[in-house]
């Protein structure tokens, strides 16, 4: 009987060869580590952000007078609704810990080269676009944090040129942070899911084209590829099995952890929290903000700090692949940047004063710094790493590459 | 994030659970919520009839919520305005209290018991300098063995709005503890599951 309904199926649509071409026999490198099961885990997180941000929205209410009282409502007398916001509410913080660690697992195999650049900044604009849901659902339980982070965040617009104050306006439905903003921010907090939905596909769909890159950084001959299914399943599968601890750890036994003292208290535009903190997400990019002086500057700054990441696959022009693998100058800056980041986001923590301030705008030079000085240390490093020998197949294939390369010019 | 909640969080991926305060302090507290706090602060959040989930019984409800219906909330005995106009601000709503201050519980605790006579003779805070709240509990007049009997009434209500800001945590750490022991099963079952099938590549 099944097998009938399957043959009707494949009549009419591609489900059998789909499945097969996608997954039980999709060909992947053997050798993918558990670095490489983020991306799964980062899916996985989504579909419960939206699965539970679906029940959510069935008791919140976004209105600026009620909406404070229906997460109580939520947590009090919805039956597990406590449990769904805390799910939700860690959830946001699980999806940005995976995405960042997939992200640092790119860039430190260099997971971004060619022929994957489009690969890579499909995820860019996947980042962009998880950001602007973090913000719009950090607005919606109308606590203080969320009114206060709300109007400093869409303040920032002021800095357009010329129509800054008009966009500000625009954005807010008001010259201050209202019910207008709520129930906007409820609609598109709502509508940006789906959205990374279809963008993920995109994202797969590059993915399969070009398929996974490796830790050996060569392309891999047939005979190591493996099926996706069952080997990568079960493999996925186990990784899910360590986040789910981790996460129901939080969800269960400190679900308050993500969530700023501050934000139990109900929005008040009369008065302003004595420190305004975005989430522990946003950090990093909020000290960069704050550590140009200017206005402007800073919201320059901090957006280049955020789109600057598209720009890997050409700021690293080294030919040799594996990434910081067989690049020992290039693994010291991957491991400085990662450092870098720990700093800024403790800077952004913090109220900037004195040292701070000064250890803020170190931060923020070192930051940009490695990506700016990545085109002349990797071409440099790329010589002195040929001449100091690679294993066979990678220097193969950067000769080749560098051959390529020379050949067009 | 502060240090506190940093250490917090290390402490229970140990333990994977959290010391609860028991049933009679919870009911000695919410005695001294509902006798002395309720006189001037709302717990909007809070309902008699959610006086039950602490082994109240009826009579017990009854007797704490006079002429005011069971599913009531815990409204303050001033009406706001004549409070604004007397302490020059509305108190604030307590059911939430315990989770809106970096400390929670212990924070309370030492605030209300941080009243002191500072050298001008007057009633002073050295946890919320400024505080409009007056000495409650008189303790900036109280002898030593006041003082004890005070400190034990603040442990109560500390514990008792702790519980107010989040009556399902004893529900959720019980459910977690079997959701946690699921997810390690499984786990290593997955584990092994990994092994077994890996090996077929041998």
């Amino acid at each position: 009987m099944m097998s009938k309904i399957i043959a009707w199926v494949d009549q009419r649509f591609p489900l059998t060869s789909f499945v097969k071409h996608e997954l039980t026999e999709y060909p992947t490198p053997r050798n993918l580590s558990y670095w490489w099961g983020f991306g799964f885990l980062a899916g996985f997180v989504l579909v419960i952000q939206i699965v539970t941000g679906i029940f959510l929205a069935m008791h919140y209410k976004p209105d600026s007078k009620l909406a404070f009282d229906s997460i109580q409502h939520i947590m009090r007398e919805v039956n597990y609704g406590w449990l769904i916001r805390y799910l939700h509410s860690t959830g946001a913080s699980a999806f940005f810990a995976v995405i960042y660690t997939h992200m640092a697992r790119t860039l430190y195999y260099g997971s971004y080269r060619r022929p994957r650049e489009l690969l890579w900044w499909t995820g860019q604009g996947l980042l962009l676009l998880m950001m602007a849901t973090a913000f719009m659902g950090y607005l919606l339980p109308w606590g203080q944090m969320s009114y206060w982070g709300a109007q400093v965040i869409t303040s920032l617009f002021k800095a357009t040129p010329v129509y800054g104050e008009q966009i500000v306006t625009w954005l807010r439905g008001g010259f201050t942070v209202d019910d207008p903003t709520l129930t906007r921010f409820f609609s598109l907090h709502y509508l940006f899911p789906f959205l990374i939905f279809g963008a993920v596909i995109v994202h797969l769909v590059a993915l399969h084209t070009v398929r996974s890159s490796n830790p050996s950084g060569i392309n891999l001959a047939d005979k190591d590829n493996i099926p996706f299914h069952p080997y990568f399943t079960v493999k996925d599968l186990f990784g899910l099995g360590i986040f789910m601890i981790i996460y129901m750890l939080i969800v269960f036994f400190k679900p308050d952890f993500f969530i700023e003292a501050a934000n139990n208290i109900p929005a008040n535009p009369m008065q302003t929290p004595a420190h305004i903190v975005p989430e522990w997400y946003f950090l990093p990019f909020y000290a960069i903000l704050r550590s140009v002086p200017d206005l402007a500057g800073g919201v320059v700054a901090m957006a280049i700090s955020v789109l600057i990441f598209a720009a890997m696959p050409y700021l690293d022009r080294s030919r040799i692949t594996g990434g910081a693998r067989y690049r020992p100058v290039y693994r010291a800056m991957f491991y400085i940047f990662v450092i870098n980041i720990f700093v800024l986001g403790y800077v952004g923590a913090h109220p900037p004063t004195g040292t701070l301030k000064t250890v803020g705008e170190i931060s923020t030079m070192i930051y940009f710094m490695t990506f700016l000085l990545l085109p002349f240390i990797s071409r440099w490093e790329e010589k002195f790493v040929l001449a100091k020998g690679l294993p066979p197949a990678v220097e193969e294939m950067a000769r080749k590459e560098i051959a390529e390369a020379e050949g067009n010019v | 994030m502060s240090k506190n909640k940093l250490f917090g969080l290390f402490v229970c991926l140990i333990l994977t659970g959290q010391a609860h305060a028991d049933q009679a302090q919870l009911q000695r507290g919410a005695h001294v919520a509902v006798e002395v706090c309720n006189g001037c602060h709302t717990l909007k959040y809070i309902k008699y009839s959610d006086f039950f989930k602490l082994g109240f019984t009826k009579k017990d409800v009854d007797a704490m919520r006079g002429d005011k219906p069971l599913d009531s909330p815990l409204l303050s005995q001033m009406d706001p305005q004549s409070e604004l106009s007397m302490f020059g601000i509305v108190p604030p709503d307590l059911s939430l209290m315990a989770k809106a201050r970096e400390g929670g519980a212990h924070y309370i605790y030492e605030m209300i018991t941080g009243f002191y006579t500072d050298s001008k003779g007057q009633t002073a805070n050295r946890v919320f300098p400024g505080i409009k709240m007056p000495d409650i509990l008189m303790v900036s007049q109280a002898d030593a063995a006041g003082k004890q009997a005070i400190d034990a009434k603040a442990k109560d209500v500390s514990a008792f709005l702790e519980w107010a800001s989040d009556p399902q945590a004893e529900e959720r750490i019980t459910l977690g503890k079997y959701v946690i022991g699921y997810f390690v099963v499984l786990t290593v079952l997955l584990y092994f599951l990994k092994k077994k099938i890996w090996k077929r590549l041998g």
